[in-house]
């Protein structure tokens, strides 16, 4: 059996972030970067399934991107990943979804995986397009925002997670595609050992013009800090005071304090 | 200018947050139609057409089939926009539609400006403008941007179908866990969120609950984390709720928070970052050390 | 010369950070105040690897180079120096000279539930009366048949309460002085070994300070690390290796007291404006930085030189010095940033202030790293 789980590695959400000089995209100037999270139950429960079937699938994670992407690899790597496919791109971030679908569809298309795995969307562009679409273009069964998984002889069997906390449950037959939701699991650390052996496998790294053929179909034209619109009082300085004028706000706007 | 709008319907009825998608097409002065997997009872409020497709016979999920209506409905109105919600539905079944278009798809539209669509992007601290190229695109936008919009008028039903094997089955629903804690009664709410930094500070929060007379609610990475119980969790996969005041206690406000919480009387949050996107909707944001400033501010309460 | 971290080296430095953010940090304060770190921790620490990163996979280590070892006990000790000072003990004390002067069958033994974490290692060399002046020890062994039998007392052992495996050193004759001195694995479980005390600390005080008796204890004869008589030199060495773990420990410390006082010196407003805006501010932060910086370079560069194989005797003194005298500096700088509030306990850098203290005493007093460097030196 073979299964792919395809990461991207994003910067820490805690950042501060600037337009870069092209004004369409963040400046990575001081961004420290890790692996999207939403991926990381992906690659969790990739791991997971492959060790439910004694080790046998074969586990390749790919990710589209300059270098610095090999570290998150490395990470899947060490959580269980037998091999890792590096699409080289050093401009990734002005690619669309549209042509980031192209380029894994036309990688899973020459290697035929029996199982996909995503994640819901990434934490900075967050367009939640990519894994169904790559779904669509190699005719895989789909289903998104998985937060239970389980599989028996080639049956897919996942919880949807939806609005107002109820759950969907859905059936599909492999060769299927699933994106994955925060919470599904609780992803492993990498331990040092296996951080270790991370390093004897295999990081085929092929250039992006081999699998990209697709234009753009959306553009970024600006990339920008949010408005605030927010009409509210902001209180800074030293906690006791805070909580005094607090207290009298809430007094003077409200019943609650009686 | 022509959309065609793709409704929602669960559990025997049209969804209200379909009319947000009525809501979105006003704003670009667009002529409406709409698809929808329903039933002849439930038809939105609208004077146009609706593309009814009969969910006795596809199902309320069934992507590879939902896919194929909105396609038959697509070759009959010609749109300029498809226009999902941003919603489990949607983020399903859009990019499905878009790839057989040939399209470009635009994600969680918050707004329309000049020059094209407004998106958030890095965890809702920025923003950025999206064009598409090409004729018909497909949108999606995010719940509660738009206003819901009730057109009025008696829809005109046109029956569509579609053939095909679907590639997934949709088994049932599993409800959502039993609410322990009701918060759609509390008159305050003091939720805590990562901020608070570990599950041994859980208590904390839930002291100033107690000594407002509230309830303790909870932000999602704090539920999955094991922190707090499901049964408190606010949000769009948790409890929509509208208390009196609302103290949000280390929560950066992603939106599936704030959609529910946002309605609350009175918002005061409390957050190490002051460009935290809860600004956005908070009263009062206290920019401080959550462990400082709830500590300190219980117990001047109970003075 | 390169000196920027490899990507492997970057990819343990992330997930040991980010094991230590979810799961060290949260119990530091704890961990201080019931003199303690929790024993679950302790296991999670060993499921991680952090107990053998520097021990060959073949006797169950991580298999990674000493500069991954520096990294590691760095990490953790930016959020706990307790859980910092644990893992260097037990690794550069105990798990290695049994690695570097044990035999095959020794290493089989004992390696493989040290690296896994189960047992935890400490080393046995001080006593009341002999501290820098190791070479004085008086607790004495004697052949009997096929055991040892060692006799006398041992303090301020590190570890020494979790009764796991230990390297002690006991002399056949006083006479001979660190000559007389051999080296001996045991179990510290055996009969005759008796705690006195856990002490009570000024700082590390999640981390066993512990006083032994050693009472007629009868040990294998096929414990003896090494040859008879080359126990001071097996002390040596370790010790050597052992001063990058302090260092690392150390350069920790001081890295998490900087980065709160630099937090702290941003969001504290005092005449109108954050505290960074003033030049006296500004000036500690760029002495506290500058001295984290020395330490760390010295620090990496000792590890690296061990990694080579070559010599580093040198290095590994100064990088102790340097990096305990920075974090005894940077901490009691933070404390001073934070004004009243860097005294409250609340407010992590009293403890830290607190566990900076001791990097300066134990594996050698800064005083004997300075004879070290000096008669290098001089020679």
């Amino acid at each position: 059996m073979k299964i792919l789980v395809c990461i991207k590695q994003v910067p820490d959400m805690e950042s501060r972030f600037k337009p870069d000089s092209a004004g369409v995209w963040f400046s990575e100037t001081d961004l420290a970067f890790r692996m999207n999270e939403y991926d990381e139950y992906a690659v969790e429960q990739a791991v997971r399934l492959k060790e439910q079937l004694g080790g046998e699938p074969e586990l390749t994670v790919l990710s589209i991107g300059p270098d610095r992407v090999v570290e998150a690899m490395k990470k899947a790597l060490a959580m269980g990943c037998d091999r890792g496919v590096q699409v080289q791109d050093p401009s990734v971030h002005l690619k669309d979804p549209w042509q980031i679908a192209s380029i894994i569809a036309e990688f899973a298309g020459r290697e035929k995986f029996d199982l996909i795995f995503t994640g819901l969307q990434s934490q900075d562009r967050g367009s939640a397009q990519v894994g169904v679409a790559v779904a669509e273009i190699i005719n895989y069964a789909c289903a998104t925002t998985v937060v239970a998984f389980e599989y028996a002889d080639g049956v897919v069997t996942v919880k949807r997670e939806l609005e107002g906390g109820t759950k969907g449950i859905v059936q599909l037959r492999t060769p299927a595609l699933v994106t994955c939701q925060l919470g599904l699991n609780v992803p492993r650390y990498p331990t040092l050992p296996n951080i270790m052996k991370a390093k004897k496998k295999e990081i085929l790294v092929l250039p992006v013009a081999e699998l990209l053929h697709e234009e753009a179909r959306a553009v970024t034209a600006s990339f920008y800090p949010r408005a605030k619109k927010g009409s509210g009082i902001v209180l800074e300085g030293d906690v006791g005071d805070q909580v005094e004028k607090l207290l009298g706000i809430l007094k003077e706007k409200t019943t609650v304090l009686r | 200018m022509k959309v065609l709008l793709v409704g929602e319907y669960r559990d025997g009825k049209l969804l209200e947050s379909s009319y947000e998608l009525f809501g979105f097409a006003a704003q670009l002065g667009a002529e409406t139609a709409m698809l929808l997997v329903g039933r002849e009872g439930e038809l939105p409020l609208c004077g146009g057409k609706v593309y009814l497709a009969d969910v006795a016979k596809y199902g309320e999920y069934n992507p590879d089939l939902h896919k194929k209506l909105v396609l038959a409905a697509v070759a009959r109105e010609n749109p300029d926009y498809v226009v999902f919600l941003h919603s489990s539905y949607g983020w399903d079944l859009a990019p499905r539609v878009a790839v057989a278009l040939k399209a470009a798809q635009i994600s969680e539209i918050v707004a329309v400006v000049e020059g094209g669509f407004e998106l958030p992007c890095c965890n809702a601290k920025m923003r950025r403008t999206v064009r598409p190229q090409g004729a018909t695109c497909v949108l999606t936008i995010q719940a509660g941007a738009f206003p819901g919009l009730t057109p009025g008028g008696s829809p005109q039903p046109l029956q569509v179908d579609a053939e095909g094997t679907p590639g997934v089955t949709f088994i049932g629903y599993e409800a959502a866990e039993e609410k322990g804690v009701d918060l759609a009664k509390a008159e305050v709410i003091v939720s805590a969120g990562r901020g608070i930094g570990k599950m041994d500070n859980v208590p904390v929060i839930a002291a100033l609950a107690k000594a407002l007379g509230g309830e303790l609610g909870a932000s999602r990475p704090v539920v999955d984390g094991g922190w707090i119980d499901h049964g408190h969790q606010v949000g769009t996969t948790g409890q929509t709720v509208s208390p009196k005041l609302y103290i949000a206690c280390g929560i950066s406000g992603a939106i599936q928070h704030l959609a529910g919480m946002k309605k609350s009387g009175f918002i005061v949050a409390i957050n190490k970052d002051k460009d935290a996107p809860i600004g956005e909707v908070a009263d009062v944001l206290i920019v401080a050390d959550v462990m400082q400033l709830v500590p300190a501010l219980t117990a001047r309460l109970s003075r | 010369m390169n000196f920027e971290l490899s990507q492997d080296h970057k990819v343990l430095q992330d997930s040991v950070r980010d094991f230590v953010v979810k799961e060290i940090k949260p119990l530091a304060m704890q961990t201080d105040e019931e003199h303690m770190i929790p024993d679950a921790l302790v296991a999670k620490m060993g499921e991680m690897g952090l107990l053998g990163s520097y021990l060959p996979e073949e006797y169950g280590g991580a298999g990674m180079d000493m500069l991954s070892y520096a990294i590691v006990v760095e990490e953790v000790s930016k959020a706990c120096g307790s859980s910092g000072v644990l893992i260097s003990a037990h690794t550069s004390l105990a798990s290695g000279p049994i690695y570097s002067f044990g035999t095959e069958a020794q290493k089989r033994k004992w390696l493989p539930a040290l690296n896994s974490g189960k047992i935890i290692g400490c080393f046995l060399l001080t006593e009341p009366d002999a501290g820098s002046d190791c070479g004085a020890i008086t607790t004495s062994f004697r052949r009997d048949g096929d055991e040892y039998v060692i006799n006398g007392s041992k303090i301020f052992i590190t570890n020494g309460g979790y009764l796991g495996t230990g390297v002690v050193f006991a002399t056949s004759d006083k006479s001979l002085k660190h000559k007389g001195v051999s080296a001996f694995i045991i179990d510290l479980k055996s009969t005759g070994v008796v705690i006195l005390k856990n002490e009570k600390k000024l700082g590390i005080r999640g981390s066993y300070t512990t006083a032994f008796a050693l009472d007629n204890v009868r040990i294998p004869a096929e414990n003896l690390l090494g040859v008879e008589g080359q126990g001071f030199k097996i002390a040596m060495d370790t010790l050597n290796g052992g001063r990058i773990g302090i260092a690392s420990q150390a350069l920790g410390i001081a890295e998490g007291a900087f980065e709160l006082a630099l937090a702290y010196s941003k969001e504290r407003k005092q005449f109108g404006a954050p505290i960074c805006d003033l030049q006296a501010i500004q000036f500690k932060l760029a002495d506290m930085y500058a001295k984290i910086e020395t330490a760390k370079l010295m620090t990496y560069k000792a590890a690296c030189l061990k990694d080579a194989k070559k010599s580093y005797t040198m290095e590994s003194a100064l990088c102790k010095m340097l990096a305990s005298e920075a974090a005894t500096f940077v901490t009691k700088e933070a404390i001073q940033i934070h004004g009243g509030y860097g005294f409250i306990c609340d407010y992590e850098v009293e403890r830290m202030f607190r566990d900076a203290k001791i990097t300066e005493i134990y594996e050698g007093t800064n005083e004997v790293q300075r004879v070290v460097i000096s008669k290098l030196l001089l020679a």
